[in-house]
């Protein structure tokens, strides 16, 4: 391979120049400066055992994610319930209270839907289709739940740009943590 | 976003780390096996896990794998004389067998030579050919699995063709690159139109046709199938599935009748890595070109700085890096060829990446289930002795596929027998 001309005439002055700056000992000089704008993640249930998991995961502390569980499509909408506690990261929203979908998704720029089976299809379409028409990121989680995993997926597949098929329900909330929900 | 201890508990592989103690429950590629060419051939040093070890091959063609210094006064066995059935120690010259253990101490009386040899024995490791590849087991002996039936390794050798590269960083974010397939549309681009290896393919169309996949993670015995979705013909998804086999294997998803490809990550110490690249094809020997190209470092492999394992674009000369050619768009990043992409990225982000900072996206839900799925295994292999996936051999049965499916139908129901591997049957590859 022939070395091209750019690299043959610019010659790198300092360590921190080129691509020798990668060890541990220039890491020290990366700018720390504090982490950039909190994430705003919906997580949303579609179904009862999915729900109880969100109730579970909303009692905890967080980034500032919402845990909600659908209730019911309405017009051009869906009905949402909280699952967080106050003071918790869901930024005043008391634990039982009813949003609608359109005002959760106002604020977000996540969705993490979680299902198990018996998860409904259309709880699926109408927030993937909502998530889709914001432009918001859509993901679902599906819990362990033997044969039937197969038609959860099926309904979640149009909806979610990432679709997690997991054997262990504990899972959960590691992976919501690695997204900084 | 990981805690600082969990980054710490995966990218540590030393004797006596968690990880390490779980990439001691495999039998693990440690070399070539030309590097090793012939019976009382030169000894090679190798450092593995944070071990420092010599390997050699007597003159019955034996492999040894051991403590690369002398039991007597510490002199490396490198400067030894591999003769008559084990290395002798250019010192004193106190002589081992493939075990490690002492059979000659020529400076000892007769009658004490016996009893003070039996008592000398360096740490030794098992180490076997198979395929291109000498794999070792650095881990208990009484619990040392069975052999390894990875589909590369186990075809034909006029099938197969492995090559090495040095990684100037931890082990984890190398693998971390090759289950992140969201990189590929943008950092690889190039390759599929130009490369010997990939061009030509049905599939490449869908994947330069659509930048915006949709993605699938699915949990296996042995590790994750991670499928990713795109656009094909009306009603019809084209999907590529790339499996990852626990620690450190992956395998790439094949483009038309080219070789399946693949790569191991395998820990040197926590701050660098050897990344094992293999090609092979299940059903026919490789062409003469394809190997020339291999050889080349076209595909997935890569050039060297002649002499050593050291890639020829490397840290010292900033990669190549090439703006003109990435202004032109010959190159998405400047730098040329698919495995240099990759690492030269990898090693940006320097030794150990500090996972604390970073800022996942649903879309990297490969890379964080595969955490946490070596993370569950780390705990539970330290806690209750559980044996890890992807020791069982069944679980190294597996291939990829690149395959168009209806779109109503999971990957893991359409591709069931694409994902596994069946003797003397083509993959599954558009």
């Amino acid at each position: 391979m022939s070395v091209p001309d750019t690299a043959a005439r610019w010659h790198p002055t300092l360590l921190s120049s080129c691509a020798l700056a990668t060890t541990a000992a220039e890491a020290r000089y990366r700018v720390n400066a504090p982490e950039f704008t909190r994430r705003s993640s919906r997580v949303i249930a579609l179904d009862g055992e999915s729900a109880r998991i969100v109730r579970e995961l909303g009692g905890r502390s967080w980034g500032g994610g919402h845990f909600l569980v659908f209730e019911s499509a309405v017009p051009d909408d869906a009905l949402l319930r909280h699952s967080g506690t106050e003071g918790t990261g869901t930024e005043g929203t008391g634990s039982g209270g009813t949003a609608l979908l359109s005002e959760e998704l106002a604020g977000a720029d996540t969705v993490v839907m979680i299902a198990s089976a018996g998860a409904n299809a259309e709880a699926a379409s109408v927030i993937g289709d909502a998530a889709a028409a914001r432009g918001i990121m859509s993901a679902g989680l599906v819990l362990p739940g033997g044969d039937s995993v197969n038609e959860v997926v099926s309904a979640l597949r149009p909806n979610a740009m990432v679709l997690v098929v997991l054997r262990d329900a504990a899972d959960v909330p590691e992976v919501l943590s690695a997204l900084r929900v | 976003m990981l805690k600082q201890e969990i980054n710490d508990l995966l990218t540590q592989t030393g004797p006596g780390t968690p990880m390490g103690e779980m990439f001691r429950q495999y039998w693990l590629p440690a070399m070539l096996a030309e590097e090793l060419p012939e019976n009382d051939c030169p000894p090679v040093r190798v450092k593995l896990l944070s071990e420092r070890l010599i390997a050699f091959r007597d003159s019955e063609g034996r492999y040894g794998l051991m403590d690369e210094f002398c039991a007597h006064r510490g002199v490396s066995l490198w400067f030894g004389r591999n003769e008559e059935g084990g290395l002798r120690c250019s010192y004193h010259g106190w002589k081992y067998d493939v075990t490690g253990q002492a059979i000659e101490i020529p400076s000892e009386p007769d009658e004490r030579h016996s009893a003070l040899c039996a008592k000398i024995k360096l740490k030794s490791y098992p180490m076997v050919k198979i395929g291109g590849v000498l794999w070792a087991y650095l881990g208990d002996q009484a619990k040392t699995p069975d052999l390894p039936q990875w589909e590369f390794a186990r075809v034909p050798a006029e099938q197969s063709f492995t090559s090495k590269r040095w990684q100037e960083c931890n082990w984890l974010q190398a693998l971390e690159g090759g289950i992140d397939s969201s990189h590929v549309s943008w950092l690889h681009s190039d390759g599929l139109k130009s490369d010997p290896l990939f061009k030509g393919a049905q599939g490449n169309k869908y994947n330069l046709a659509d930048r915006k996949p949709f993605f699938e993670v699915v949990e296996s015995e042995g590790g994750l199938m991670i499928g990713v979705r795109r656009n094909a013909e009306e009603g019809h998804y084209y999907w590529r599935i790339t499996p990852w086999v626990m620690p450190s294997f992956t395998m790439i998803p094949p483009r038309g009748d080219h070789p399946i490809h693949g790569h191991f990550w395998i820990p040197i110490d926590d701050e660098n890595c050897w990344v094992f690249t293999y090609d092979y094809h299940p059903t026919r020997a490789l062409t003469e070109t394809e190997v020339q190209h291999m050889q080349d470092g076209k595909g997935v492999h890569n050039e060297f700085v002649p002499g050593t394992f050291r890639p020829l674009q490397n840290k010292d000369n900033d990669y190549m890096m090439d703006r003109a050619a990435q202004k032109r768009g010959d190159t998405y990043s400047g730098v040329k060829g698919i495995s240099m992409q990759d690492a030269s990225l990898q090693e940006s982000m320097g030794p150990i990446v500090d996972r604390t900072k970073e800022r996942l996206v649903s879309t990297d839900s490969g890379i964080i289930m595969a955490r946490r799925k070596l993370w569950r295994a780390v705990e539970a292999l330290r806690d209750e002795g559980i044996t890890p996936p992807g020791v069982d051999v069944a679980h190294q049965e597996v291939r990829s596929a690149a395959v168009v499916l209806p779109a109503d139908q999971s990957f893991i129901e359409g591709c069931a027998d694409a994902l596994r591997v069946r003797p003397g049957e083509k993959h599954a590859s558009v």
